[in-house]
């Protein structure tokens, strides 16, 4: 949902792309970025946010092209995030059990003695 | 107990007294005085031991209720103290897994790698091959780090916690810094101690870590080996580096410093604004720089937490710097729960204002640390109440600043906040709840635009 957002966004910049001039301008001004750049308060921030979307539209643009060509595009090839988390709880899971065994190794040797 | 008790009032009282010079019998001006005073509680501290170094250290990190001279003190403290005998810690171990750390590993090392105010470190290597949490598995001879609670060390702080704690209820009202409440900040200080003491914990953060940074192979960690770690044992993969305090040797062997210096600040943003947990101990010591241009953390003994909702907030904060807006700064914190009254607001805006335009060095680059420390300072002027957890946040986003200009001095954090801070601002727009608030208002604004 949250990254949908952003390319949301550069779904709009791209077929926009060349009629806004001055969301252009605000992007160029969010390139500049540095210290000069950053000292407009609330207006420098959406210029910042601007040329962040800019740069999300240039991935959806080689995404388009690439899809174009028959390839799987990099939004594709992602692993899905609750995917990878379900491994590491199973991961982690995994390590409290040996650490578990452990735990019992020594109470048997303990006991052994 | 209650000889433990005169034993910790002699030697309080002794340092005190001890600094009367210094302090020209309580007629210097008040920083010299305040200073001596620091400097001799900060020894005492070091002479009552364990509890007290810990203590001390957490006192570092809450530049928000103690004063500069308390604080700069207390962030001296050595928690460096003679290495015990191997014999002891061999002890601990063989209680612990009921065999001789020969027959856990297939090497043991008694000579300490080092020795702190709660563990010893020694080296070792891995009898059979071990598969970790997250990670390639580590083969049999890989060399390990036993990090070992010392013997007496729990018992010691939770009893002196004890007697602290009855010492401070019974003088009460003393004032030991601005605002602070010592009971209180014992009171967090025994929970903080007290996830420290359990190595598990420290264990299990380390593998978070190594999962949260999957998809960074500049940022390591070393892996944890839970078939050989217990409550006071805690094993896991030796890193080979340098420290920051030794990085001209780094820089010699070819180490990109710069890159690491940009990676090492981005990686410690991405723990507080995108993940809510971060290394809250971090200091020249707990980060290696590795042959291959790695960044490793180590020693997750103190982590911090945020809420979702903090997470938030604070990047607001962020920001705020970044883009040098005092009224996002103001109404973030109030969020965060820093509670300026309605009186207060425009000589704190003002201050604020004041020091986001300040933090400019020569060279042209931000300094966070001037303006972190300096906001605290300013909330502190105006008796306002910061809230836990805020100033170590502080403390720690301005060493990780410090540590990065170690690497490479010419670096600018705040700049290298900027993609952080926005992208996840940018990513929040789509939250439901925010969606909801906010729609509203945008559409009237769009309205207004399309009927103007």
């Amino acid at each position: 949902m949250t990254d949908d957002v952003m390319r949301f966004f550069a779904a709009w910049m791209l077929t926009h792309e060349a009629a806004d001039e001055g969301l252009k301008a605000a992007v160029l001004r969010g390139e500049q970025g540095g210290a000069e750049g950053m000292t407009g308060g609330p207006d420098a921030f959406v210029d910042g946010l601007a040329a962040m979307v800019a740069e999300e539209k240039e991935n959806l643009k080689r995404d388009l092209e690439a899809r174009a060509r028959g390839e799987e595009v990099s939004i594709e090839k992602q692993s899905d995030p609750a995917l990878e988390d379900v491994r590491f709880e199973v991961a982690e899971l995994r390590g409290r059990m040996d650490n578990i065994e452990a735990l019992l190794e020594s109470l048997v040797r303990k006991l052994g003695q | 107990m209650a000889s433990r008790e005169s034993v910790i009032v002699r030697v309080v009282l002794k340092r005190l007294v001890a600094a009367l010079p210094a302090a020209g019998f309580g007629l210097a001006p008040a920083t010299r005085r305040r200073a001596a005073w620091a400097r001799a509680l900060r020894r005492a501290f070091e002479e009552l031991g364990p509890a007290f170094i810990k203590l001390g250290q957490l006192i570092s990190v809450r530049p928000d209720e103690f004063s500069d001279e308390f604080v700069a003190e207390m962030r001296s403290m050595q928690d460096a103290v003679p290495a015990l005998p191997a014999e002891a810690i061999r002890r601990v171990i063989a209680a612990e897994f009921g065999a001789a750390p020969e027959e856990l590993f297939a090497s043991f090392d008694n000579e300490p790698l080092a020795s702190a105010s709660i563990a010893q470190v020694h080296r070792a290597t891995l009898a059979m091959p071990y598969r970790p949490v997250w990670g390639d598995t580590l083969p049999a001879g890989a060399d390990v780090v036993v990090k070992v609670v010392r013997p007496g060390a729990a018992e010691s702080i939770r009893g002196d916690i004890v007697v602290a704690r009855r010492l401070l209820t019974r003088i009460g009202a003393t004032r030991v810094g601005r605002r602070v409440d010592p009971v209180a900040l014992l009171d967090e200080f025994g929970t903080t101690v007290e996830r420290e003491l359990d190595l598990r914990t420290e264990g299990r953060y380390a593998d978070r870590f190594l999962y949260d940074f999957r998809d960074d192979p500049k940022v390591v960690a070393p892996r944890i080996v839970w078939s050989r770690s217990t409550a006071k044992v805690l094993t896991m993969e030796f890193m080979r580096g340098w420290r920051l305090t030794d990085i001209e040797a780094a820089k010699a062997a070819g180490v990109d410093t710069f890159a690491l210096a940009v990676h090492g600040a981005t990686a410690f943003m991405r723990q507080v604004f995108v993940y809510g947990r971060y290394h809250a101990d971090l200091h020249p010591a707990n980060l290696f720089v590795t042959p291959d241009n790695t960044i490793a953390y180590l020693d997750f003994g103190i982590v911090g937490y945020l809420t979702p909702e903090e997470r938030m907030n604070i990047t607001q904060v962020m920001a705020a710097l970044v883009y040098r807006d005092p009224d996002r700064a103001l109404t973030y914190s109030a969020k965060l729960g820093v509670d300026v009254p309605a009186d207060r607001i425009e000589p704190v805006r003002a201050g604020l204002g004041e020091l986001l335009d300040g933090t400019t060095r020569a060279d042209g680059t931000r300094d966070f640390a001037h303006f972190g420390l300096g906001f605290l300072k300013l909330l502190g002027e105006h008796g306002i109440k910061i809230p836990s957890g805020y100033g170590l946040l502080i403390k720690s986003l301005a060493t990780v600043e410090g540590v990065a200009r170690a690497l490479y001095p010419e670096i600018d954090i705040v700049k290298t906040a900027q993609p952080f801070t926005t992208r996840i601002l940018g990513r929040a727009m789509g939250d439901p709840a925010r969606l909801n608030e906010r729609m509203p208002l945008a559409v009237r604004a769009a309205l207004r635009e399309l009927v103007a």
